[in-house]
């Protein structure tokens, strides 16, 4: 357990409870809308009360209870090697990247372009050799395909290029199905990825209060074979949800726990992760604003919520509306990612790689967001007090006037009390003049080509070739790259 | 001519109970419906495009202006003679087949309602046959299409194929728009025109139409 999560507390006790009260009675008296027949049948069969005419399913709080105590509130989310394996709910915090943006900053051009299946090669390298980055999540749009193999390609990539776990979305629930077919076989059989599933699968509702009856075939689907899930809520105050924060909570709330129910009543002890994406307009213009300092605070608000039900979350921080790897960048990600952290998230997406209001990713990004987590994280495992730490023996022999560089006591902590960054410069004046005066960006810039030319020199992918060879026959749809 | 400040004042609120209480009053007081438009709700509405042009107003505030106006003019509408108010223009807009998004689509809807076009919004996930099948129906100005996914932009030339194979392409002007669309892609597919944002949809449409 981290020491310093659970630092930042945005609500007080009692606003938490009367965010969840509100909450509460939207599930009650507006109701969430099913936009299918099928699924309003089998909800009504399953105890909600559904008002079939105008396609609304209502929760009373009895049924709620009972569905949200059937969901686990610890589950692993497995890495393929053991190395990093994730576990959701146990007051750890894990970082990961954000996925399926359709631009990129281009460092060979300095300029924009649109995604292709070799950035998700590409990132998945990049955030396997990431240590703060836990997880992959699909990172772009690969454009240079066809849309019925999506699903297929990008996870293929993903699994070829890291051995940690892969999370993404799917559009309908052939792609889920596609997914699930190639990692069973890489798993070497559907009980062995129902027993350590190494991938997750992203669904949305579409808020206000809405949810596609192919988004509940997926979260079936997925949830039936073991496989983790998250519906997660992009509320936007003053568009999709009320232009005061309390009421975007409130409203977000409702969803993500309509998410985690609906899930349980399909799938009784689903693997599910209370979903959060808080995010606002720019009233001014009506521009979306991701990276704004409210965003920060709703979601680290969100977490305090998904607690009250000690419910692991899928949170989000490290957000920017800055075009590029710059000023604002870093700290409209900075305030998200730490606020997110210290309010103790289990899983923060989006903390790493993206720019642009959630449109675009760049490479640079995520090596520089690796190191800035990597101070939150420091910041997280917090100032341990302990006779040790605390150090009287040795200041006592050191006495007035000593140093203390020789001492054994700083041999023994120097490597466990500081962070010491890669990209971050720190060399005296001279040296940084001879240096050639580095700065950050550059760093990154060589830092992620090193990182990708030793990738592609060390081979292939990570998966073993007559695995490939097999999956390439079962499924000639994939396109290796 | 009767003082139209309470009118206006009202507009600039957005409050549409008090604007029809004084437009109310003025037709009871007799006053001309074209003066009413004239020098009550149009200078309102110009002082509030003043207002969002210098950062004071924001869109809602816009967009409530004009909603209330918009009530006011139905009031008025029996009122008018013949050539008082003439439409903008008819506006179809739709977001394209697989795409489910719509905050953007319905922005540029409202914000083109708000400048005096009349919308009819035929929602989300809409097929290039559906596209067609409204445009024969409602017989707009413009069809506006929507798209927030770089994979559901292809449903933009198709719907534009569609309508050329249903002989409706040369009596329409086609405006599209979403945050992966591009004025090259715009060019590209042969559509009439784009915008990046609600704001530039308007004066896009309007200069479709050659109106001002
Ligand atoms: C909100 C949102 C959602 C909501 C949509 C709710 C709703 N009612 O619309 C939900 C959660 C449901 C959703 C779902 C999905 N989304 Co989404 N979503 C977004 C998000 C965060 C904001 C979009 C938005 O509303 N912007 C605000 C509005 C005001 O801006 P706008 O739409 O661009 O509109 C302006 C202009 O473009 C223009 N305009 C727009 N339309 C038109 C039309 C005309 C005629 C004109 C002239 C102008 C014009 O004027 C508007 C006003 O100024 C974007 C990320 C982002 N930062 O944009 C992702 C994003 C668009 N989604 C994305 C994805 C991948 C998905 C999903 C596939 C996710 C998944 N489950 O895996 C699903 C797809 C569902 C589907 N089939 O459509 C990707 C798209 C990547 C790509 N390939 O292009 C994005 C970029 C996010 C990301 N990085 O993952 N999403």
């Amino acid at each position: 357990m981290n020491s310093s999560a659970n630092f930042y507390r945005p609500l007080t006790p009692a606003n938490v409870k009367r965010i969840d009260e509100t909450a509460r009675q939207i599930l009650k008296n507006v109701g969430v809308k099913i936009t299918d027949d099928v699924y309003l049948d089998k909800l009504a069969k399953l105890g909600t009360i559904v008002d079939k005419d105008n396609g609304i399913v209502r929760f009373e709080d009895g049924w709620l209870d009972e569905m949200i105590g059937k969901a686990p509130h610890r589950y692993t989310a497995y890495s393929r090697d053991g190395k990093n394996d994730l576990h959701m709910g146990s007051g750890e915090v894990y970082f990961a990247n954000g996925g399926r943006v359709f631009r990129i900053l281009d460092m060979n051009t300095g300029g924009y372009r649109l995604t292709m299946l070799r950035d998700i090669a590409n990132t998945a390298m990049l955030v396997d050799k990431l240590d703060n980055i836990r997880m992959y999540f699909i990172a772009c749009q690969a454009h240079d395909l066809k849309p019925e193999f999506y699903h297929l390609n990008d996870f293929f990539e993903a699994f070829n290029h890291t051995t940690k776990h892969v999370m993404g979305g799917c559009t309908d629930i052939d792609g889920a199905k596609q997914v699930h077919a190639l990692a069973s076989m890489i798993a070497g059989g559907d009980d062995n990825l129902a027993q350590k599933p190494f991938y997750s699968i992203i669904t949305n509702p579409i808020s206000p209060l809405t949810i596609e009856g192919n988004t509940l075939s997926i979260i079936e689907y997925c949830t039936q074979r073991g496989v983790p899930i998250t519906c997660a809520p992009a509320t936007i105050a003053g568009a999709t949800g009320p232009a005061t924060l309390a009421g975007t909570l409130a409203q977000l709330h409702a969803e993500a726990l309509a998410g985690v129910a609906l899930a349980q009543a399909l799938t009784p002890g689903a693997k599910v992760l209370y979903g959060a994406v808080a995010n606002n307009m720019d009233l001014r213009t009506m521009e979306l604003t991701m990276g704004s300092v409210e965003m920060g605070m709703m979601n680290a608000a969100a977490v305090q919520l998904a607690k009250l039900y000690d419910l692991p979350i899928y949170g989000t921080g490290g957000l920017t509306e800055s075009k590029r790897p710059d000023i604002q960048a870093g700290f409209e990600k900075n305030f998200s990612n730490l606020m997110v952290a210290m309010t103790g998230a289990d899983l923060i997406h989006l903390a790493a790689g993206m720019l642009d209001s959630g449109n675009s990713i760049s490479y640079e990004q995520y090596v520089i967001d690796n190191e800035n987590i990597g101070m939150i994280q420091r910041i997280l495992s917090g100032i341990d007090v302990t006779d040790d730490t605390l150090a009287l023996d040795v200041i006592s022999s050191v006495g007035p006037g000593g140093n203390y560089v020789m001492e054994e006591h700083t041999v023994d902590h120097m490597m466990d009390q500081f962070f010491y960054p890669t990209l971050g410069v720190r060399s005296n004046f001279d040296i940084w003049e001879e240096r050639d005066r580095p700065n950050m960006l550059k760093g990154a810039s060589d830092m992620v080509l090193k990182t990708l030319r030793d990738c592609h020199e060390c081979g292939e992918g990570v998966l073993d070739i007559e695995l490939t060879a097999e999956i390439e026959a079962v499924f000639p749809q994939i396109d290796n790259i | 001519m009767s003082d139209y400040k309470a009118l206006q004042e009202a507009v600039l609120k957005g409050d549409i109970k008090t604007a029809l209480e004084q437009t109310q009053k003025a037709i009871d007081a007799k006053d001309v419906a074209r003066d009413v438009l004239d020098n009550g709700l149009i200078p309102a509405m110009d002082e509030m495009g003043d207002r969002f042009a210098k950062g004071v107003a924001f869109v809602p505030q816009m967009l409530r202006a004009a909603k209330t106006m918009q009530e006011c003019v139905k009031l008025l509408q029996p009122l008018f003679a013949e050539g008082d108010i003439t439409s903008k223009g008819k506006v179809l807009i739709g977001t394209v087949k697989g795409d489910l998004h719509d905050i953007g689509k319905n922005l540029v809807a409202m914000m083109l309602e708000g400048a005096g076009f009349t919308i009819v919004d035929i929602g989300v996930d809409v097929s290039p046959d559906k596209f067609v099948e409204k445009v024969k129906e409602t017989n707009p100005d413009i069809v506006g299409m929507s798209a927030l996914l770089s994979t559901t932009m292809p449903a933009m030339p198709e719907t534009i194929e569609a309508l050329k194979t249903a002989g409706l392409r040369d009596n329409i002007k086609i405006m599209i728009g979403g945050a992966p669309v591009t004025e090259k892609y715009a060019t590209q597919i042969e559509a009439d025109s784009y915008a990046s944002d609600a704001g530039s949809a308007v004066a896009k449409a309007k200069e479709l139409l050659g109106i001002s």
